[in-house]
């Protein structure tokens, strides 16, 4: 079992697990402020708004006496968090009292933050430098193609037509857990949480690689924190809106060349200047740390006769399907597959369980019968259920047969043992065969062997 | 098999006896089985492996796809959005002109196939009109290969028709070029027969006929109703040899001469066979589908020959009545035993207004003659085709069928007749067109040819779930429960000495038996329903049957007993459940019956799980409530046990296949009876178990097999003399475009004949062939 557990979890947990050091300095950037407070629970943004301008520890009992007696769980989460993002400091004051302190730099922004509004380091170009800027439609377009073309490379697939100028080596970081290859001769494979990675929702996956960039940046030479609070503020940009290049430092400029390969940003060159577009994966980035609703619309029909019609020109749809259905016809807008016991074994193989396939199948289902109750008809998910379940009637226990006993004395007494060590699977006391648990097999050696 | 004509003339109705199967015969065939299973598998990798996938992603968009209802692939695969505005229009052309493969709610696919092109034809659709009407559809551009696919194999189509005039047959066309080809050869040139006003090969009777111009998919899809202008026309014949009329048409095949030959009938100016008074009813009201499959028929106002697909319980009967009152000539009717034709007898009288001198019965305890020069005789398939000898007063009977000049030649379940018989009848009667009726689908592929150009081509077949939608047909709920063996019955099982009780094993495991019974009880106690147990294994019948207290109908049963049983099933309150062998797959009316529990079935036969899901068909209630949307979701209820871990769940994914492909869905249940249920069902206690174990293990190997009617032993005579290429997935009808029937005691034929086969491609069509070599 690979030893990666995919979880999307949100940016926050991120920025949350970042040594205090590096807290307190992201704070000093008043657009994170505001991000991270856009991002608590609400009862914490309530705790945060009325600390706002009290300068002074406040006890904890009393933030305990506003909440009403079924608010104690939340109370006790929004505290945790504030806790956990170093926005409430934890003190023990005098009578040996817990007591909460808002963290100073952030207080700071942010009361700056309300009275003066904030303003983006840099401002959109005006349109008369910025010629033919893209519509929102077509970067939308190029986003999903930049990141759709990403994925390809990333599960190596030979359907990439495009190339992508993510360096190998940074490449291999995101492979890192998703494919796994044994030695250079041998393709490489996607392991079980490569294949929960392709079933994710678009949001989960952009999230699962940024972590794994950020990660990663102290190797490249750029600062997590840094690094973080860019692309926080890069959230905060407008879409379809060009901002100048030069506006960058030296290290987000590397950066930023990145994130134009995950098709979070489009570059441009204009005679003088250039410049970035952030698409909505880079202005969703704050949004999508908490809400993943906003889907995008399903593209996939499952027949009950266990045949699945995908409404896409995705290459990567394709082999998304490809996971755990048969693909029988490639149309330009259609892809035209058979689930069969024998391509949901290959899947279940590779670590895929049919809750999630089910739940793929719910998730994307085309607008034409997401409205069906159920959109996946119940014979295939139950179906697809009880092939699962079926593969697990078996429970495989490495074994060891003794034979050849050398009489019926022998044999009974060595039944015996295996039994009170509880390590007796099964006897076949005519041939005098027995077979027990193969960690049993030195013990049963060694007791057999003292009748010799 | 279950060919459920009859071989013996002399008594009407299928008698039966246990045919005991040798060794050997069971040996092989089980080890064919398994194998069949290995080998399509390999199969399917073979035809959709990951190399051989369909790649057609070059095809060109149309700018407005969207509104555009169909995809076709270059190999003529062609996938239809049923949710299209379209819908209705490109369904009623794609039946027309393709197979359909599977029909389920969104999406639907449909094969292009020469045949199918061929049935096109013949109901008057022109290449040009196929192609322009197909691109119209399409949400890309027609792929090439498709398009000379489509001319490819409808240049030849339509060009020679065989006409019957005054009892001669005729060979006809407007093009004598094509008719000195087709006399070149062999076996037609020596078919011909020189009347005296004609010399040598290169002349021809020459005589004018009415041409048809038709507009009838011209523009887009109107409502499509064949406008036939008249036009004159110079017709080129020459006279065939009735005894050669099958060998000729063979060799017109598209694998042959490729020139299929259409059969029409121009009965309107018919002066020579004498008329016969009858009409419809005024309350004998066509459904729409019958409507539209009679307008195929007699879409030029000639009578086509060919074959309409309806599923059971859609009213075959008042297509078939109201055929033979259109043409109004006298009508040969053929069933498949002497149920039916009273069946059909009583179906003309009450559709039409036929006098009851007009109709008469031929079986062996009726041998009516009709009065007057024209009217109807209803006999069986048998009847008609015995070689052996016959009482004088049958003698007549059939000199007179023989020498008359039918106007119709009505065939009921034609998917069930062997081709033997087919031929043998259609030599002996001469009839100027041929209806073929079935409830199952029969799916025509290169290598079953037989049906398709004895009778014609399948002239139109009803969507199974618009028929369910439009509370024509009842909507069943279909459901195959899982009943796990009992320990002590799957050990037994497992054991070779007893791999001739393997069927007997799991279907009496214990634990099938009470999902059986608490299945019967819920139906009887809780909704009163009336229900139909089968159970192919004759063993198992009457055990089940004793031990329920229910009556039940097997082979040997008596006529008498079994309208006695049937009568009480129809009337009594107090009888709900009747026992049937597989003699009920079809020829047993029982409308009244909604529930259906199968509790062992024959191997992995489509056609009889689409038969007996067809006993319930006949919908029931009031229309307003079976429409989409009505107060019943459900009002029919087909339930399949299976022993899970057995030989039997295989089967019974095959068996469903059909079904599947028609839309419905089998909901598996795994847990019946409910885990609560204790020693009110039987066979709740282990001792009763064992002594039941006990009780099959000490069966005879004889008395534990498969019921074997009298007309199987005939079946497989027959196929033994009918050697056809094909595979084994062909025979097992797990190719989704292939529909066929088999018969498990020629098995061991089979795998001989296994080996040697060549793999998929040399399945495709010629034409396919060279493209994807």
């Amino acid at each position: 079992m690979p030893q990666v557990r995919i979880v999307a979890k949100n940016f926050m947990d991120m920025v949350a697990s970042l040594p205090a050091m590096k807290l307190d300095k992201l704070y000093d950037n008043p657009f994170i402020c505001q991000a991270i407070l856009r991002s608590l629970p609400p009862l914490a943004k309530k705790y945060v708004v009325q600390l706002l301008y009290i300068d002074v520890p406040v006890s904890a009992k009393l933030f305990e006496d506003w909440v009403l007696a079924d608010g104690a769980s939340k109370h006790r989460v929004a505290i945790d968090r504030l806790i956990q993002l170093r926005i409430f400091n934890q003190t023990l004051g005098r009578n040996r009292e817990t007591t909460y302190r808002i963290n100073q730099t952030f207080q700071v922004n942010l009361q700056k933050h309300i009275v003066h509004g904030g303003a983006l380091p840099r401002e959109p170009m005006p349109s008369n430098i910025t010629v033919r800027l893209p519509s929102l439609e077509e970067l939308e377009a190029y986003a999903v193609d930049q990141w759709e073309c990403f994925l390809l490379h990333l599960i190596n697939s030979s359907e990439a037509e495009k190339k992508t100028n993510i360096s190998s080596s940074m490449m291999r970081i995101f492979q890192k857990g998703l494919i796994s290859q044994r030695d250079e001769r041998e393709p490489a494979k996607l392991t079980e949480g490569g294949f929960q990675f392709l079933l994710m929702d678009t949001n989960a996956q952009l999230w699962y690689i940024i972590r794994e960039y950020i990660s990663n940046s102290e190797e490249l030479g750029v600062d997590s924190a840094d690094l973080i609070s860019f692309l926080l503020e890069l959230s905060f940009h407008v879409t379809g809106e060009a901002y100048n290049m030069n506006t960058l430092t030296d290290i987000q400029r590397v950066t930023i060349r990145d994130l134009a390969d995950l098709g979070l940003v489009k570059l441009q060159q204009g005679r003088k200047e250039s410049w970035f577009i952030p698409t909505k994966l880079a202005t969703n980035l704050s949004i999508s740390l908490s809400d993943t609703s906003a889907r995008k619309q399903g593209y996939v029909v499952v027949e009950t006769n266990f045949r699945m019609y995908a409404y896409s020109t995705s290459k990567l749809h394709c082999e998304i399907l490809r996971l755990f259905a048969r693909v029988e016809y490639q149309l330009p807008n259609l892809v035209v597959s058979a689930i069969t016991k024998e391509s949901l074994y290959k899947a279940f193989e590779n670590g895929i369980t049919s809750e999630q396939i089910i739940a793929f199948l719910q998730q994307n289902a085309h607008p034409r019968v997401a409205e069906r109750v159920p959109s996946v008809p119940e014979n295939v998910s139950d179906q697809i259920r009880l092939w699962e379940s079926d593969l697990n009637r078996v429970e495989i226990v490495p074994a060891q047969l003794f034979d050849e006993f050398s009489s019926r004395g022998v044999f009974d007494s060595a039944c015996d043992f295996a039994r009170e060590n509880g390590g007796l699977l099964w006897e076949d006391s005519k041939k005098m065969f027995i077979i027990v648990k193969g960690e049993m097999f030195n013990l049963m050696k060694d007791f057999i062997s003292r009748f010799r | 098999m279950s060919n459920s004509s009859n071989p013996n003339p002399d008594k009407g109705r299928p008698s039966k006896k246990i045919k005991f199967s040798n060794k050997d015969e069971v040996r092989a065939s089980a080890s064919v089985e398994e194998d069949e299973g290995y080998l399509e598998r390999d199969e399917d990798d073979l035809r959709y492996g990951e190399g051989e996938k369909r790649d057609f992603t070059k095809l060109e968009l149309k700018p407005d796809h969207v509104n555009r209802p169909l995809w076709a692939c270059a190999d003529g695969r062609i996938f239809l959005e049923t949710f299209s505005p379209l819908y209705k229009q490109a369904y009623d052309f794609l039946i027309a002109i393709a197979e359909p493969v599977c029909r389920p709610e969104s999406m639907h696919e449909y094969n292009l196939t020469p045949h199918s092109l061929y049935a096109a034809v013949s109901v008057g659709l022109e290449t040009e009109t196929i192609v322009s009407v197909l691109n119209k559809l399409s949400k890309t551009k027609l792929p090439k290969e498709m398009i000379d696919f489509i001319h490819a194999s409808t240049a030849n189509y339509g060009k020679v028709k065989l006409v019957l005039k005054k009892n001669r047959y005729f060979i006809e066309s407007p093009y004598p070029e094509v008719l000195k080809r087709l006399l070149k050869d062999e076996v037609i040139g020596h078919a011909r027969i020189c009347s005296e006003g004609t010399h040598g090969s290169d002349e021809f009777t020459i005589s004018k006929a009415l041409g048809e111009v038709e507009g009838v998919h011209d523009e887009l899809l109107n409502e499509s109703d064949v406008a036939a202008a008249a036009e004159e026309k110079d017709t080129h014949a020459f006279e065939i040899d009735p005894a050669q009329v099958e060998s000729v048409k063979q060799r017109c095949l598209p694998n042959a001469l490729n020139y299929p030959m259409l059969e029409e009938y121009d009965f309107r100016n018919d002066t020579v066979n004498p008329d016969l008074d009858m009409e419809l009813k005024p309350q004998a009201q066509p459904r729409p589908y019958q409507e539209k499959s009679l307008s195929k028929m007699f879409g030029n106002g000639r009578a086509r020959s060919g074959i309409i697909v309806l599923p059971c319980g859609a009213g075959k009967s008042l297509v078939g009545v109201s055929a033979a009152t259109r043409i109004k000539k006298s009508c040969l009717c053929l069933a498949t035993n002497a149920v039916s034709v009273d069946q059909w007898a009583f179906q003309f009288k009450l559709w039409s207004t036929i006098r009851d001198e007009q109709i008469c019965r031929f079986t062996s305890d009726s041998k009516e003659r009709f009065h007057g020069n024209a009217g109807v005789v209803v006999t069986t398939y048998n009847m008609v085709a015995f070689g052996g000898k016959r009482s004088e007063e049958s003698e007549k009977i059939i000199e007179d069928i023989r020498n008359r000049e039918w106007g119709l030649l009505l065939m009921d379940e034609v998917h069930v007749v062997p081709a033997h018989m087919f031929r043998k009848v259609i030599s002996i009667t001469k009839s100027h067109c041929k209806l073929g009726l079935t409830a199952t689908l029969v799916r025509e592929d290169e290598r079953i040819t037989d049906l398709n150009f004895l009778i014609g081509p399948k002239l139109y077949e009803a969507n199974w779930l618009d028929l369910v939608k439009g509370g024509f047909i009842a909507n069943v709920q279909c459901a195959e429960v899982w009943c796990p063996m009992t320990k002590e019955f799957f050990a037994e099982y497992l054991k070779k000495e007893n791999s001739k009780k393997k069927q007997a094993l799991y279907v009496m495991n214990p634990n099938k038996f009470r999902a059986c019974e608490f299945l019967i009880r819920f139906h009887e106690e809780q909704r009163g329903d009336k229900i139909i147990v089968f159970a192919d294994n004759l063993f198992a019948l009457t055990e089940y049957a004793m031990k329920l207290r229910k009556p039940m109908i097997y082979g040997a049963t008596s006529h008498a007993e079994r309208t006695k049983i049937l009568e009480a099933f129809k009337t009594s309150k107090d009888l709900n459940t009747v026992f049937l062998s597989k003699v009920g797959d079809n020829s047993i009316d029982i409308p009244e019956a909604n529930v259906i529990i199968q509790i062992s079935s024959h191997a992995g036969s489509r056609r009889q799980e689409a038969q007996r899901l067809g006993r319930i068909l006949r919908a029931k209630g009031r229309h307003q409530d079976r429409m989409a949307g009505g107060k019943e979701e459900y009002n029919a209820f087909f339930y399949s046990l299976v022993s899970t871990d057995t030989q039997e769940m295989y089967y019974s994914t095959k068996r469903q296949q059909f079904l599947v492909d028609q839309g419905y869905s089998f909901k598996v249940i795994t847990s019946l009876p409910p885990a609560d249920s204790g020693p009110e069902l039987n066979y709740h206690h282990l001792d009763d178990q064992l002594s039941l174990l006990g009780k099959v293990l000490r069966a005879g190997d004889d008395a534990v097999g498969l019921e074997q009617l009298d007309e199987d032993a005939d079946g497989l005579a027959l196929q033994k003399a009918r050697r056809f290429p094909g595979s084994m997935s062909t025979m097992s009808g797990a190719k989704g475009m292939v529909y066929m029937e088999y018969n498990t005691g020629n098995r061991k034929h089979g795998a001989g004949q296994m080996k040697a086969k060549p793999k998929d491609p040399s399945k495709r069509h010629s034409l396919f062939k060279k493209r994807f070599a």
